[in-house]
């Protein structure tokens, strides 16, 4: 079976539209001819089976009554089964196409949504919720691929049939046909108003769903606290409130359902009752065939009985308009484009980076940079010093452009950042940062990732062993085909730094940035993982991120940051010269070795 | 798609097996009531349904073709006077089975949280959160579906099938009996498509999880990904997996759509024959135009229930499925339980005492061994060590949220398992590394410690632990909403909150958790105060790691490779300059290097009620009064 091409090739930001219903049209784009084919099919489908009521006619009205006609008997037996095949063919295509169209759209629509969740900015991920995100994702494309394959078609199947067997009852006789029809519109009104009701009750069952299921995950992450202070039973009269709560609701929600139902039934029975009568009567005066009343039977059920679930149909409909509307907030969110600018590059970066009056701001009210000066030479080392939110990774989030600046100019090997293309920059730039996300894949597949070529097993092993993490993984049950995360080997922080280290090795950037890779180890690994490091700078544009002097004190370039600004520029000799934070810094470890002598002897020295 | 990409994948391919059935039975049977009630309800809407097509057919042999419109009239009358019931019954049966479902529901999540609350931590360590919930949410939804909907359709379906077999009879025998000869066909078909439409709903289902799978990680990793410039591998991995979701949801899809159609095909050669043998036997008085319509009504009537025959049994295999993860977690016995005969320890203000204890989680991993300890009532002691020595399995030891594998552990001079687990439990108060707050009011989380605890008492208790002030300085007070798991509060509040909560429980053990993280030097104080309040009313152990708690306790542990390595006062373990040492300079460095930090004055403080507090001046005057004695 082949995957319909023209699902990947739609941009389905061209669906946009303040109106959902035209949204639903313009997806449906080059999905239509499929669409339209199920229709017809359907129509056609319908077609025959009013086709097989009127040949029951037929056969009522002239063959049963002429015994020289019995010899068509098997004739009409066979156009029925005949009739039956076509009507099952066309009904089993129209199916067919349905699927193509339905699944086809959610393919889209996934694929749609996968690609612009992971070239959304930084800025948008910063604001919203995982779990939100893949709810809308999963949940709501389920509902958009439901709304074609069940409430687009279920809407043309219902128009269909009704015409289809209202125009045969006219054909009939007028009078009987219009009087058939009085229901329809009061069960369309009743259906319509019970199911708003219907669809409140169950929202609020829903919400109390939530609310049990937080209970159950509260109870079950403080389980601690619930032992420890033995309140078990407690916790069940809790539960049991909400739980109880949650049967009340259900049980609102069910009487409307139990209600809603019969009363369409006594509607549908008294115009099935009145029209038995009144085409009773018809036959009974002679002004309709026997035959024709056999048909009008079939074809009465044919129209009341798709009325009936009208209303559930504009309901499913609305929750389908309310999912698309969820996608299609996320889809209507700009993508930062990987290719813009006007440098395009050939080969590999020098890696010299100027940076001139910068001033950087998330949100517009509240600027984390101010007037950032600096230059850095190809193969330099920067380091940046500073406290939490003094600015370090504002600082260096903005070389591969993951933010924008707004004014001042960063330059690297004389071009403007913001005319070189955010894909070529990431390519050059690679990152270490203090805590490292890994895949539940391979560790090899850690390893390699991104690197976007094919990679022998030995590199592989090289970046590992480079990194310092080789023999870790040796010493795991499958080696580099282990895999990390819950269905394989938890690592600990500093296994993760160093697979993080090996991956960087292999992609082999210009330009390296170091964010605090090295503050939330132990000694031990802390020594191995500082080794690794200083064989990856050589030759690279690094940038370190720190917070101690040990850190920083081998780099070219030392600044200073404090609350968004460079307090201090120079080298270590230079800066030790100044007198500033960073001479109180390094001074404090000999003010601090002191107090520790101080205090060692105080304690020893009091008499026990 | 990669070779080894992982992901969660639930079970689908139960067999329906009989033993969890009739387990499934056990639990409606309370309920036998309901379940009477709407089987005769749908028996009676399945036989009025069949008999309203046997009244169509009267209307026409009795009324139409001799011309009598009494008898239209009072046949009319009769269908009429069904429809009011078989309207009522369908009220009742929606109603019933619902509301069966609901009550079934309602106890199956009673009895599996009442079963959780009984669990050993030993059963919480190994088993993640999502997939108890999916059992207390999901699968207690989908076995109520089967008792109440499941067991709806499948009456329905017996009922449906087997009147019109009857009504079937009752006009015409022979032709009842070629229809009867149809429904071996049926079946086969109906089997047949139902095996191959379920293999492809499997593969749809396992391929979604996978695809939710390869959202979660792409977003949590979107920062990897967009350094590591991944985007386009991503798409073109993601791109297969719903590819390959399209191919099978495709070809569920269209199977579903043949179906249908083959179904009505076999129907419609059914009543071709009819048409054709009825044909004959109406000219020769065996057979009625009424009642040709009518066989043509009731074949199409028990096509229905086949129709629905894939869906049904899909459905019924995911509920017993549910039903066997349902039962295996509440076969699960509880690792501790109350000994025979144990007793009310009535204090445990006396002297703990370990002797040889050992500890595993894993067998081939032992935790603690021969450790041997002897604590005085009121002692304090802190545990100081490294990371996975053994420090906080020694307190959860003393808990007894675990019991030793070897040695005994006594209070009072007497072995603990003696003890009821709600007694030992009930006397101890515990606060964490990171503390858990229950959604609901600061009021609603201190009364926790002690739920008869008046609000006098509830704030004399927030006021020793120094939780007062800052509880009063919040919008709502005592009232505030703390959110889920204490989410609006920062860490140093919580921390104070569930002090005080112990505090409110006057704990005889006191247990306590130092948080590594740091919080701002008025809240440490405010914690450190809270805490003098505990230890001096209780034996207390605290996993220790500030120097000021440090230097107060009684007696000081250091706990490595699952022994004390040494043991004895501040001073006394200071001379040694043994590990202790080398642990408390260390310590005495960090503190102080981030005390002296020239960054420090613009730390972040913490956040309170979504609201970043940055500044050199983060302290009201109000908290600075209360903060002095310790300045």
């Amino acid at each position: 079976m082949t995957v319909p091409e023209q699902a990947f090739q739609y941009d389905l930001r061209r669906s946009l539209s303040s109106r959902p219903l035209v949204g639903f049209w313009r997806i449906v784009h080059g999905f239509r001819k499929y669409y339209f084919s199920a229709v017809a099919a359907l129509a056609v489908s319908a077609l025959m089976q009013t086709a097989s009521f009127l040949l029951v006619r037929e056969l009522v009205d002239h063959i049963l009554p002429n015994p020289e006609q019995h010899h068509l008997l098997p004739l009409i037996a066979a156009g029925f089964v005949g009739l039956a095949a076509l009507q099952g063919a066309f009904s089993f295509l129209s199916g067919r196409f349905a699927a193509r169209t339905a699944e086809g759209l959610a393919l889209r629509v996934r694929h749609s949504m996968y690609n612009h969740i992971q070239r959304l900015s930084f800025t948008y991920h910063d604001k919203h919720q995982t779990g939100e995100l893949i709810s809308r994702s999963t949940s709501d494309v389920d509902a958009i691929r439901k709304f074609f394959s069940e409430q687009a078609i279920g809407i043309g199947r219902i128009l269909i049939l009704f015409t289809v067997n209202f125009t045969a009852l006219l054909t009939m006789d007028a009078s009987l046909a219009l009087m058939s029809i009085i229901a329809v519109p009061l069960v369309a009104i009743m259906s319509q108003g019970f199911f708003k009701r219907i669809s409140n009750a169950y929202e609020r069952l829903q919400e109390q769903e939530a609310v049990l299921a937080t209970r159950v995950q509260e109870n079950l992450s403080g389980v601690r606290v619930v032992k420890a202070f033995a309140r078990q039973d407690y916790e069940r009269e809790k539960f049991d409130k909400q739980n109880f709560e949650q049967y009340r609701r259900g049980r609102r929600f069910l009487m409307m359902h139990s209600l809603f139902w019969p009363l369409t039934d006594v509607i549908c029975f008294t115009q099935i009752l009145f029209s038995y009568f009144y085409a009773s009567s018809l036959v009974i005066n002679g002004s309709l065939t026997l035959g024709s009343y056999l048909a009008y039977v079939s074809l009465l059920t044919m129209i009341i009985n798709p009325i009936r679930n009208l209303g559930r149909l504009i309901v499913d409909m609305s929750t389908g308009l309310v999912s698309y509307n969820r996608v299609m907030e996320v889809i209507r969110v700009d993508l930062e484009s990987l290719t813009d600018g006007s440098q395009h590059p050939q080969g590999d970066l020098r890696g010299d980076v100027v940076v001139k009056g910068l001033h950087f701001a998330y949100e517009s009210n509240h600027e984390v940079l101010h007037d950032i000066h600096f230059t850095v030479k190809a193969g330099q080392s920067v380091a940046l010093l500073g406290s939490t939110g003094s600015g370090k990774t504002s600082l260096v989030g903005l070389l591969p452009r993951f933010y924008e600046y707004k004014s001042g100019s960063i330059t690297v090997d004389g071009m403007e950042l913001k005319t070189i293309s955010r894909g070529y920059m990431r390519q050059q730039i690679g990152i270490v940062e203090q805590e490292p996300f890994l895949f539940s894949r391979s560790i090899r597949e850690n390893i390699t990732y991104g690197v976007g070529r094919e990679v022998s097993d030995e590199e592989v092993i090289t970046a590992a062993r480079a990194a310092a993490v080789h023999d870790v993984i040796q010493s795991f049950p499958e080696g580099y085909k282990t895999l990390v995360g819950e269905r394989g080997v938890t690592l600990s922080g500093g296994q993760k730094q160093r697979v993080a280290l090996a991956r960087t090795l292999l992609k082999n950037p210009r330009i390296l940035i170091l964010d605090d890779a090295t503050s939330s180890v132990d000694s031990e690994t802390e020594d191995e993982i500082r080794q690794a490091l200083l064989r990856l700078m050589p030759g690279r544009t690094t940038f370190i991120i720190a917070h101690r002097i040990q850190t920083v004190r081998h780099a070219d370039l030392i600044l200073v940051l404090d609350k968004g600004r460079i307090v201090q520029r120079g080298t270590h000799a230079e800066l030790l010269a100044q007198d500033g934070i960073y001479r109180q810094v390094n001074d404090l470890q000999t003010r601090i070795d002191e107090e520790v002598e101080k205090e060692v002897n105080d304690v020893i020295g009091l008499p026990v | 798609m990669s070779s080894d990409f992982q992901y969660e994948e639930e079970e689908f391919d139960s067999q329906i097996n009989g033993g969890t059935l009739l387990r499934i039975l056990k639990v409606v049977r309370p309920h036998w009531r309901w379940v009477a009630g709407f089987l005769a309800c749908i028996t009676f809407v399945s036989g009025s349904e069949a008999f309203f097509t046997y009244l169509g057919k009267r209307i026409i042999d009795d009324g139409i073709v001799p011309g009598n419109q009494t008898a239209v009239l009072q046949t009319l009358e009769l269908y009429g006077a069904i429809a009011i019931l078989f309207s009522l019954a369908v009220f009742s049966f929606i109603f019933l089975a619902g509301v069966l479902g609901q009550r079934v529901r309602y106890d199956l999540r009673r009895q599996v949280f009442d079963h959780l609350q009984t669990l050993s931590f030993s059963y919480f360590d190994k088993t993640p959160i999502g997939w108890i919930m999916s059992r207390v949410n999901s699968d207690t939804e989908r076995m109520a579906d089967l008792v109440t909907w499941g067991m709806l359709d499948v009456t329905w379906a017996i009922m449906n099938i087997s009147t019109a077999l009857v009504f079937m009879a009752t006009i015409n025998w022979q032709l009842a009996g070629l229809v009867l000869l149809m429904i071996p066909v049926l079946v086969r078909v109906a089997i047949y498509f139902k095996a191959r439409i379920l293999t492809e709903y499997r593969e749809v289902r396992k391929t979604n999880s996978k695809i939710t799978a390869s959202y979660n990680e792409t977003i949590t990793g979107v920062r990897v990904v967009k350094a590591l410039r991944r985007e386009e591998a991503n798409l073109r991995e993601f791109d297969d997996l719903a590819s390959h979701m399209y191919r099978k949801s495709f070809r569920a899809a269209w199977l579903s759509a043949l179906f249908l159609p083959v179904v009505q095909i076999i129907s419609a050669v059914a009543i071709g024959s009819i048409l054709w043998y009825g044909g004959y036997q109406a000219t020769l008085g065996g057979m009625t135009i009424g009642g040709i319509q009518a066989f043509i009504a009731y074949i199409t009537f028990m096509m229905w229930p086949v129709q629905d025959l894939a869906r049904v049994y899909a459905d019924m295999q995911q509920a017993v499925a549910s039903a066997e993860r349902y039962f295996s977690l509440m076969d699960t016995q509880a690792e501790l339980v109350d000994r025979p005969g144990a007793v009310e320890p009535g204090t445990l203000r006396g002297e703990i005492e370990f002797e040889n204890v050992g500890f595993h989680y894993l067998p081939e991993k032992p935790v603690l061994k021969n450790f041997n300890l002897k604590v005085k009532p009121g002692e304090t002691i802190a545990l100081v060590g490294p990371t996975g020595g053994g420090k906080s399995t020694t307190v959860n030891l003393i808990c007894r949220f675990y019991e030793p594998k070897s040695g005994v552990i006594r209070i009072n001079g007497r072995d603990y398992t003696e003890y009821t687990l709600e007694g030992i439990h009930s006397r101890i108060g515990v606060v964490l590394q990171t503390p858990h707050l229950f959604s609901g009011t600061i009021r609603e989380n201190l009364r926790y410690g002690r739920l008869d605890a008046t609000d006098a008492e509830i704030e004399e208790a927030a006021k020793l632990a120094g939780a007062h002030e800052f509880i009063l300085s919040l919008d709502h007070g005592y009232e505030e909403q703390v959110g889920e798991g204490g989410v609006l509060l920062s860490t140093g509040q919580k921390q104070l909150i569930s002090l005080a909560r112990a505090i409110l429980a006057k704990p005889d053990i006191f247990i306590m958790d130092e948080a590594t993280s740091s919080v701002d030097t008025l809240t440490e104080a405010l914690i450190q105060r809270g805490m003098e309040t505990l230890m001096r009313n209780s034996t207390s152990f605290i996993i220790a790691h500030r120097l000021s708690t440090i230097r107060s306790a009684d007696r000081i542990l250091v706990i490595e490779n699952g022994g004390i390595s040494e043991m004895g006062s501040h001073a006394e373990l200071m001379r040694q300059r043994g590990h202790y040492y080398n642990l408390y300079t260390k310590q005495f460095r960090d503190e102080l290097a981030s005390h002296l930090d020239p960054f420090a004055h613009n730390v972040v403080v913490q956040p309170s009620n979504g609201a970043t507090s940055t500044g050199e001046h983060p302290v009201s005057n109000e908290a600075r009064v209360v903060a002095e004695p310790f300045a």
